[in-house]
């Protein structure tokens, strides 16, 4: 367990955040997140278990955090990626982890990051959706709402408007 | 239960309607909940003829109750289409009615009458069976006489 993180940490600048009994977090950089992958696939780490977004408006950033686990080792890796808000693009993992399509498909939905790789990245939920991606701090749902279902003639939705 | 709500045409409709009401129920979420003990043998549906049938070709009547999402009111139309003349339409639950609790949701409607043609509202969250029965009877009268 401990070479493998060793390895990370020369061979790829990953830094140790915080190291639990079966959990360790990593943060790492966008651009070698693929060779990370393949590596720590081979070691052991070949269950993906999710993939999380967090939209960080202040920083301008969104953070990915790929969750691993490693069921020889019983140990979940949190590998956590800051990308550009702006431009949010990251390369695809559904090449090493099979798994990892869907929830790249998830997040492509509701955080507007383009998973560069992925055969289908097509809506799960939201059909015909126009507006931005709804689950970004930036996005007025109340005011989208308004615009698209209530009218401020109706007397029973007026008050929506206030 | 406002039957006010049903006008002429629909009264012309509805008389064409068989005695016994088969339903097909399309749910959403907690919809099915709204209607399960109607199903159940303590209040039993069944003692006013109404039967929940597989498939909305020999369906009568469509009870949509539930949020609707934007992806599944077309499904909803879709069994709508499938249904045969003459069809009623029943929104149960405020969801249906006014969006609900989700007023201010993103993805799912906030009435139902913009997407299909609803003959029967019956408010609550969720309603009673009581009312459940009361809007059908409602619906038997109008349908017999």
């Amino acid at each position: 367990m401990r070479n493998i993180i060793l390895t990370l940490k020369s061979k790829f600048g990953v830094e140790i955040l915080k190291e639990e009994k079966k959990q360790i977090w990593l943060k790492a950089d966008k651009k070698n997140l693929l060779k990370i992958c393949s590596l720590i696939k081979k070691n052991g780490f070949n269950f993906f278990s999710s993939l999380t977004a967090v939209d960080i408006l202040e920083k301008n950033v969104i953070e990915l955090i790929y969750h691993i686990w490693s069921e020889e080792k019983k140990t979940i890796l949190n590998i956590k990626i800051k990308i550009d808000r702006e431009r949010p693009e990251i390369s695809s993992v559904s090449n090493v982890y099979d798994a990892s399509q869907i929830h790249e498909r998830e997040i492509r939905e509701l955080f507007g990051v383009n998973f560069l790789g992925n055969p289908d990245l097509s809506s799960l939920f939201l059909e015909d959706w126009s507006g931005p991606a709804p689950f970004l701090k930036s996005f007025d749902w109340r005011n989208y709402v308004r615009k698209k279902f209530y009218s401020k003639e109706n007397k029973r939705e007026r008050g929506y408007f206030t | 239960m406002n039957l006010e709500k049903i006008n002429d045409k629909a009264n012309k409709k509805l008389k064409k309607v068989v005695k016994s009401i088969w339903v097909f129920n399309w749910f959403n979420s907690c919809g099915f909940t709204e209607i399960l003990p109607v199903v159940g043998s303590r209040w039993d549906m069944e003692r006013f003829g109404l039967i929940p049938v597989p498939s909305p070709r020999q369906a009568d009547c469509l009870i949509i109750a539930g949020y609707q999402t934007m992806k599944s009111i077309k499904r909803a139309k879709l069994i709508y289409e499938q249904m045969s003349s003459p069809k009623i339409v029943i929104a149960l639950g405020s969801c249906p009615v006014s969006g609900g609790m989700y007023w201010d949701s993103y993805n799912t409607i906030k009435r139902l009458k913009d997407y299909l043609p609803v003959d029967l509202y019956i408010p609550g969250c969720p309603p009673r069976p009581e009312a459940i029965f009361d809007g059908i009877s409602k619906l038997i009268q109008k349908s017999t006489n």
